[in-house]
Formats: structure tokens, sequence, C-alpha cells
């Protein structure tokens, strides 16, 4: 139970630097995956209403066999991964580690632990 | 002297936000805050590190993107991160009794913070955080940049005609900090850009001289941008001997040039020099077979031989070449009342072609290529595809305020009003008229020796060719291969430098644009400026190209060395005895060169008259040995 507690920091824009925690009244529980959405509208467990760039629906992030994945919803201006040189545009479902930097429409943000 | 504390710095950060729409104050506002300040701890540290301040502020825009006009809150509220910034600069101030916030504090902030946005910047910029912050710790605010006076002496070679300004002095000086004296030994000839290339001898205290180098100076942006890709592209695909880029690049707050350092890896020989020298000394003869004995081989193994198949359209590698598409007078980007055409991905030319002076077009998400904050224009291009296609349909807009708008390299612009100023077929057109044509250059075909006696005027007949495909093969090239990059070293090896351009693309263009030099350099410096005389070059030309070798006597030796250029041609064409493949390297690269004013007259004209005979026989499909030798019957034509 104690995995399921997890930190999303925001890493741009107006709330850069904010770290939004979340535990298992959060998200949802579809088999044996635990889920947080990320986007634009109200109901997301991550709400990025000041992003324009960001769609309804835009991302969602998976704990599913002890790590962690990130899923684009066939967002309109896409979901990134930092990389050197050019940043890579996510398709599907994609494994992420903690701390590796992801961007949905222009907001970056990253897992952390929570203590 | 004054510190400039917190007050003045929120003042520049708060600017930036508006500039980019954010209307919040980040981390990287008050970073931008801090290089905003002349002279300033932040700018001047990382000069030190080889970036200037408008490269990182680039850089850093690129990473947040500009906001929407359209506002979603009241006031403009710190960000978390700001708060946990300000906090510890805040801490620093009461430790060293400060009553504000200054430079340094602030700067120390940010780097100890280490999670924000500028800090994520400098770090892919690989600047050395540590050494930043120990240097911000010790360095006194007041401090002059370190500037020692070093003596700048001049060789035997320098053309005494050419005077270094005060800022390239200046830069010079602090590219060679620690010795006592340098003696700039030559100016390199520079190729059709404003790079500066000189050799430099670097002497110490003891009087000893350490060897020579090649020193590049153009603008920052420029340099900065080689440095970057010398990393990513160049190091290493370079054979094992030769020259490399030392160290960072130098840069100067007194001015917008920096400067890089190429070192020799042979040894200590100074008499590094370029092809544009040696060919004078060595011959014509010779200087073909060195051309395809050294320079093609040592090169082709890591470059132009390692060859795939890459079928490709031609604008996509060689619109770039030309002038823009449209040269625009910015309007804003705010809605137009009146329905007015959109240029946009994918780009129709037909229909740009059509527009004429005054028409108000916009232009949707464009890519910002280059921006000129002195004279306040900035060139954009459709920045998707192949390195070349990026820079393709490059679109001018003139008029700008660029201290209320924040337009930087990298940036989308997804929106913007112009009235059109100039199109390309009229850049074109003034360009051939200021050849001071003895022909209707307006015409559909122009007049040239022989039979046929007319050639189609290159101005109209080019655009056909951009939509073409070409079955041709592609590697890494220098990309901007001439006389004046090409350095012939110790024992007559093989040096490039200027790696500017350098990526992989079409493997013909690096040896059309080498023939191009050969024929402005050494043909037609040989045989004169006059009409007259370009056409007699161009026949000899269409001899070469008809592979029959007629026409090509004493009294044209000096067409030797494009021989030899033809001889490795064939040797990297992609289906063999297939021209049309190099003809279309040759027709786009002259268009270009008749275009630049850094050309002398009859190189020009030729060009021209280049550019006509390679479309002619484009359009005809007379490519191959024999089957075009229509201009080589020698019945001059009068005028």
């Amino acid at each position: 139970m104690e995995d399921k507690y997890v930190g999303i920091m925001l890493m741009s824009g107006v709330d850069d630097g904010l770290l939004l925690t979340f535990d298992d009244d959060a998200g949802s529980q579809n088999g044996d995956a635990w889920t947080l959405s990320i986007g634009r509208k109200e109901d997301n467990d991550v709400c990025l209403r000041n992003d324009t760039y960001s769609s309804r629906y835009h991302a969602k992030i998976h704990w599913r066999g002890e790590s962690w994945w990130l899923e684009d919803c066939e967002s309109k201006n896409g979901t990134f991964i930092e990389d050197s040189v050019d940043d890579q545009r996510v398709t599907g479902t994609i494994p992420l580690s903690d701390g590796q930097l992801f961007r949905v429409g222009r907001t970056w943000m990253r897992i952390q632990p929570v203590d | 002297m004054a510190t400039i504390g917190l007050r003045d710095i929120l003042i520049n950060a708060r600017q930036e936000s508006f500039r980019m729409n954010h209307y919040y104050l980040g981390v990287e506002h008050l970073f931008i805050g801090l290089l905003d300040i002349q002279g300033g701890l932040t700018g001047t540290l990382l000069e030190e590190q080889g970036l200037t301040p408008q490269y990182v502020v680039d850089a850093i825009r690129r990473l947040t993107g500009k906001g929407n006009r359209q506002r979603l809150w009241a006031g403009v509220p710190d960000t978390p991160r700001t708060k946990v910034v300000l906090s510890i600069a805040n801490d620093l101030a009461l430790e060293a009794s400060r009553p504000e916030i200054d430079e340094r504090d602030l700067l120390l902030a940010i780097l100890e913070e280490s999670d924000s946005i500028p800090v994520r910047v400098l770090r892919k910029l690989e600047v050395n955080i540590k050494r930043l912050k120990e240097e911000a710790h010790t360095r006194a605010l007041t401090d002059a940049p370190v500037q020692s006076y070093i003596k700048i002496d001049f060789g035997t070679d320098f053309d005494g005609t050419f005077a270094l300004t005060e800022q390239t002095l200046f830069l010079l000086r602090r590219m060679f900090h620690g010795y006592n004296q340098i003696r700039i030994e030559r100016r390199l000839m520079g190729g059709y850009t404003a790079a500066l290339i000189l050799v430099v001898t670097p002497v110490g205290a003891d009087r000893m001289e350490d060897a020579a180098v090649v020193v590049k100076i153009d603008t920052a942006d420029i340099v900065l941008d080689e440095a970057q890709r010398y990393e990513q592209h160049v190091k290493n695909s370079l054979p094992p001997l030769t020259a490399r880029l030392e160290d960072k690049p130098t840069t100067s707050e007194t001015s917008d040039l920096a400067g890089l350092k190429y070192t020799f890896v042979a040894g200590t020989d100074n008499n590094a020099q370029d092809l544009r020298t040696v060919a004078q000394k060595i011959g014509v003869d010779n200087l073909g077979e060195w051309l395809r004995r050294e320079l093609y081989p040592y090169f082709g193994k890591t470059w132009w031989q390692q060859r795939r198949e890459f079928s490709f359209q031609v604008w996509t590698e060689y619109d770039w070449l030309l002038p823009p598409l449209l040269t625009l007078e910015y309007i804003g980007d705010e809605e137009s009342s009146a329905p007015v055409s959109a240029i946009k991905e994918p780009v129709k030319r037909n229909r740009i072609n059509d527009l004429h002076y005054g028409d108000v077009v916009t232009v949707e998400g464009f890519i910002v290529q280059r921006v000129n904050r002195e004279k306040n224009w900035m060139q954009l291009a459709i920045g998707k595809g192949s390195e070349a296609a990026k820079r393709a349909y490059k679109i001018q807009v003139r008029g700008l305020n660029l201290s209320r708008d924040a337009f930087y390299r990298g940036e989308t612009v997804d929106k913007l009003l112009g009235r059109v100023w100039q199109t390309r077929e009229e850049a074109l057109l003034r360009a051939v008229s200021s050849l001071e044509p003895d022909f209707d250059y307006r015409a559909a075909s122009i007049p040239v020796l022989g039979r046929p006696d007319t050639l189609p005027n290159p101005i109209y007949a080019y655009d056909d060719l951009l939509d073409r495909y070409v079955n041709g093969s592609f590697s890494k090239i220098h990309g901007d291969l001439h006389l004046g990059n090409i350095l012939v070293g110790p024992n007559s090896s093989a040096f490039l430098i200027d790696f500017a351009q350098t990526r992989d693309g079409h493997t013909l263009f690096d040896w059309a644009s080498l023939e191009i030099s050969l024929l402005n350099d050494i043909v037609m410096k040989a045989a004169g400026d006059s009409w007259q005389t370009a056409r007699e070059v161009l026949r000899l030309i269409a001899a070469l190209n008809a592979g029959t070798g007629t026409g090509i006597t004493a009294a044209s030796a000096s067409m030797h060395p494009v021989s030899a250029i033809r001889e490795i041609v064939r040797e990297c064409l992609a289906v063999p005895d297939q021209w049309d493949e190099y003809y279309i390297a040759l027709a786009m690269a002259s268009m270009r060169a008749f275009t630049w004013d850094t050309m002398s007259v009859g190189g020009r004209r030729l060009m021209y008259l280049l550019a006509a005979l390679t479309i002619h026989a484009l359009q005809h499909k007379l490519s191959g040995a024999g089957s075009f030798d229509t201009l080589s019957t020698d019945q001059p034509q009068e005028e």
C-alpha cells in the first residue's frame, strides 16, 4: 500500500515547483494498475487548468508491476520525454523512471518519492 | 560603485514575463533579469564559459515557449519555486548583513535550488555549474572582466589593406589570454559569409612560439552553434590528423562576435595555407590531382564514401539556397478583418508565386531561424524534416519591434500577419540586374554562344525543378566546401575547417559547391569579367558536360581542376552515368551563387549562365556522355 504514495512536482509554468501528493484515495484502480490522470479538465488527478496547450484528458501515469508507465491519450499537442538533443514524443505507453522529466502540453513535471 | 539590487532585477524579470505572455514570475524570468544587467556578474561568468547572455536567453525561451495572449489570472504571481529561490537569496543577504538581495545572492540562490528551468538549460549547454558557483562566490561585483594586454603583431604575409576592427582585436586578446604576444600571419580567404578566418601564432613570455592556430570569428549565434554542432556531428567523423576545434568558443561583451580556434594535430608546421593560395603555387594541373588523390580519399572514408541511397524531392535539400520565398513587412499577430492567403505547411509555391507587393498574408506554424536585433528583422522557415528541409522556404520579416515582442531562435510562430515587400522572383531579378546584363533578362530565354542560341532564363525555369524527385545518395557532407575552407598542411595533407554547415545531406552538394568555387576563383579570375568571357567559359563547361573534352585547350588549362571534380562526382553518382543528379546540385548551387554580392561580377555572370545551362540539360534530359555538345560549336553570337 505504501508504494501508492507518490508526488508529482510541476517543473515549469505558473505552478513551477508545486508538489502534488497522491495516496490511494486518489486515482483509479484498473486490474493490477493504479492510474492517475493528467489534463486540463477539473476532474483529472493532475489538473492543468492554466495550460492552454494541454488537452482536456491529456495523459495518464500508471503504477503497474512495481514501476511507472506514461501514456499519451491521443492529445493534440503531445506528451514528451526529455532528451539531451530533442524531446521525444510519447506514443502509446512507455516506461517512466523516478525523476525523469516529461512534458504534458507546455507543462514539465516529474515523479518523485514522498517521505 | 552601486551594485544592482533585487528591485532592478525584478523590473527586468517582469518585462521578460510580459514579452513572453507568461504573466507570472518564474525563476527563468529572474535569471533573464540577471542576464539583462549590462556588465553584470551572471553574464560575465557565462561569457567566461564560452556563452553569450543572448544565446542562453534564447535557449531558456525555447524550453518555456511563449504563452497565450489571453490572461487566465490577474496580477503577476510568483511561482512556488520563485518563492523558494527568493527565500534562499534572502538568507544569503541576511548572513552578509545586507539590507537588500543583490545579484550575487540571487544567482547563488538559483544555482543552489538547482531544479529550475535556467539551471536545467545551463546543464544542457554543458556549463560547469560547480565552477559557476565557486566563481559567483569569490568574484567581486565591481571587477572589470579579465582582460590582459597582449601585443598584436602582423606577419609579412598579412594583407595590410585589411584592417581589423577594435572589437575583433578585443576578442583576439581574450582568446589568447595568458600569452604575451600574438602574430597574425595571414587572413585566409573566407567564403561568402561574413566570417573572418586568420592564422595566428601565439608567443609566450619566454618568447617561445607555440604552433599556429586557425581562428574563426563570426557572430556569436553562428559560432556557438558551430561549437555545439562540432560536438554532436563532426568530432567523431574526422580523419586522425586534421584541424580540430580547441576548447570552448570565446565571446565578448563589447560586440556580438565570438571566436573559435582550430588547432592542427599534425604538428608545429606554420605553413597551413588555404587552397586558393596554394593553387597559384602548384599550378592548376596539380590542383586537380591533389583534390582527387588527397582531399577526396582522406575525408571520403568517413564522409562522401559512406553513402546510402537517398530519394528526395529537390526543394527539401536545395530550396534553402535560394533568396527568401517572401520578404514581409511585419503587421502583427492579431486577426485580420480581410480574408488573406495563409502560408503554411505544405507550402503551395504556385499560390505564393502569384503574390505581389502590398498583398497581406499570414504565416502559420513556421519556425524562427535567425533574429537580427540591430536591424529588427528575422528569418522564418518551415523547420521540419531533414536539416536542409528545416531551412527551406525562408520568409524574411522586417520592421519588428524586438524590445516589445520577443522572438527567439527555434520559436514556432503560430500565426503572423505581414505585407509582401519583395518576392523571390523580384530578389532574383534584382540580382541579375546588378550584373548589367547585355540582354533582356526579363525574357523567357537568354542568348548564349553557339547552338542552341538561347537557354531558358533560370529565373523563370528553376521553380519546376524544386518539385522533382532525385534518386541520389546521402552522406556526411561539409556543407560549405570552397577553396578557402580547404587547407594544405605538412606533406600536402588535406585539412578542412569551418564546420558550421556540416550535416548529413546530399553527397553531391559539396562537389557542386567546390566546382562553383573553382570556376569563380580559378577560371574566371584568369579569364576576365565580361559577359563575353563568361559565355566562352560556359562553352567549355558544356564541352565538359558532353564528356568530349573538346574545347579544352592549353588556353583553358584552368578548367582541369573542374574536370577532376567531375571525376570525383562520377564515382559518387547514385546511378552510374546519370548526371541529372549532379546537374540538379549544380543548378541550385549556381542559382545561389549569382545572388552573392561577395563573389566577383564575372563569377556571378558565369553562375547565372551556368544555372541556365544545367536547367536546359535537365529539361531535355541531356544527360550522359556525348549527348550534350550543343554549345560546343564555335559560332560566336553577335549581340
